[in-house]
């Protein structure tokens, strides 16, 4: 790539400006920006909530030169605001010989450890490549995003600094005109907490989080039991 | 035996809310009772990801609209059917907005499920799933994707039972037929 393209990060967390897609997002951008890029950023859920929001997305999508999509997973796949924002795309670009094919690179994240949980999702994020005449530069998943806690990656401590290595040396490689490494793949799915330990945190966090709001005696409530 | 079909079908979709009706018809004919919803005629917000539904509420939703009566229908069902346009190998927006709020309907807290980390079941009993895509062609990826997602979901959804079946709009009424017939005896649904 050479400086003065554009790089587009749509962030698809319904969380708003405080999420963990947002944190992985905003450290891929604010690297591509020190290696010359311009760059820009849009919310997705904050865009659907008017027709000018889509517009404002379809018009920055011409903009790009690199889409990165940084969404956490959903059921398996993609929430349905970023699903929504894909069908936009696919409306206004398929079947459109488009004036240029962006890249598009996926990043995303799982509350499971596992990595790989984020498979399904990426091959989604593939085809909609595909069937919107984006060139697929490649994905990243990350299982165990909640360490992140929603803060900027570069104050997200040690057990995050293979994240940001992958991160670094994906925007190498994109500013350079490369997809995304395995390398950066590989980091990206390294074991962020061990699973012994996922499981043992993971359970205390729930009944904090629920003594919190008074609710430590309801968590295993049934209200819908036949 | 209670199903709770979805249609996940988009404005303008007939052959998507058509293969709902499809389905909902071949049940019915079977002996279930069966509650068929049109998504985008319901006002569903989508899921904010407050993790409300464990932690304030644990196992409702704290938006107070339609997604909680497709959580509270889905568990109390015996089989639940989802048809959708295959978007991008995956389910539409429309499918996905209804999905995305049964999160409450499993437990935050996690066990092992074939070595993989998965929520544990906030239910004694869920519902087998069966998935009916529609495509305007059939395309070999998108078809493995979509089978794909249902067999990621039916493991997080300790779902009984699962089906997928891809249809084409090119495909002859008697072929759309039979398959909807062969995925309803996958599930159990039908003899």
């Amino acid at each position: 790539m050479n400086s003065g393209e554009r790089a587009l990060l749509l962030v698809g967390s319904p969380r708003g400006p405080k999420s963990n897609s947002e944190s992985l997002g905003a450290y891929l951008l604010d690297q591509l920006r020190e290696r010359g890029l311009e760059t820009e950023k849009l919310r997705i859920y904050a865009l659907l909530k008017s027709d000018e929001g889509g517009s404002k997305l379809l018009a920055a999508v011409d903009r790009a030169d690199i889409i990165v999509l940084a969404a956490p997973l959903y059921v398996d796949s993609a929430p349905s605001g970023v699903i929504r924002a894909m069908e936009l795309i696919l409306e206004a670009r398929g079947g459109q010989e488009a004036p240029k094919k962006p890249w598009f690179v996926a990043i995303v994240n799982c509350g499971f450890p596992e990595a790989r949980q984020n498979d399904t999702a990426l091959r989604i994020y593939r085809r909609f490549a595909a069937e919107c005449g984006l060139e697929w530069a490649g994905g990243l998943a990350l299982g165990g995003g909640e360490v992140i806690g929603r803060r900027p990656l570069h104050r997200a401590g040690r057990r995050l600094r293979h994240v940001r290595r992958s991160l670094d040396v994906t925007a190498d490689a994109l500013a350079e005109g490369r997809p995304v490494p395995d390398e950066a793949v590989a980091l990206m799915a390294k074991p962020v907490i061990p699973k012994w330990l996922f499981l043992s945190v993971g359970g205390m966090f729930w009944k904090v989080q629920a003594r919190r709001e008074g609710a430590a005696h309801k968590l295993h409530d049934r209200p819908y039991d036949r | 035996m209670k199903a709770l079909v979805l249609s996940g079908a988009r404005e303008g979709e007939t052959a998507v809310d058509d293969a709902a009706e499809g389905v909902s018809g071949e049940l019915r004919a079977a002996g279930w009772e069966v509650d068929c919803l049109r998504l985008r005629d319901m006002e569903i917000a989508r899921c904010q990801g407050c993790f409300a539904c464990w932690t304030r509420t644990p196992g409702i939703c704290v938006i107070d609209d339609a997604g909680r009566q497709v959580a509270e229908l889905a568990v109390q069902s015996d089989l639940m059917v989802w048809v959708s346009p295959v978007t991008f190998g995956g389910y539409s927006s429309e499918l996905k907005k209804a999905l995305d709020r049964l999160i409450p309907v499993v437990s935050p807290f996690f066990m092992k499920i074939g070595g993989e980390v998965h929520h544990k079941p906030r239910y004694d009993h869920y519902p087998a799933i069966a998935t009916v895509g529609v495509l305007s062609r059939l395309d070999e990826e998108s078809e493995d994707i979509f089978r794909t997602l249902l067999e990621r979901n039916t493991i997080n959804l300790h779902s009984p039972a699962c089906g997928a079946e891809v249809l084409s709009m090119d495909q002859t009424p008697e072929t759309v037929e039979q398959q909807i017939g062969s995925l309803l005896r996958k599930v159990g649904a039908k003899e």
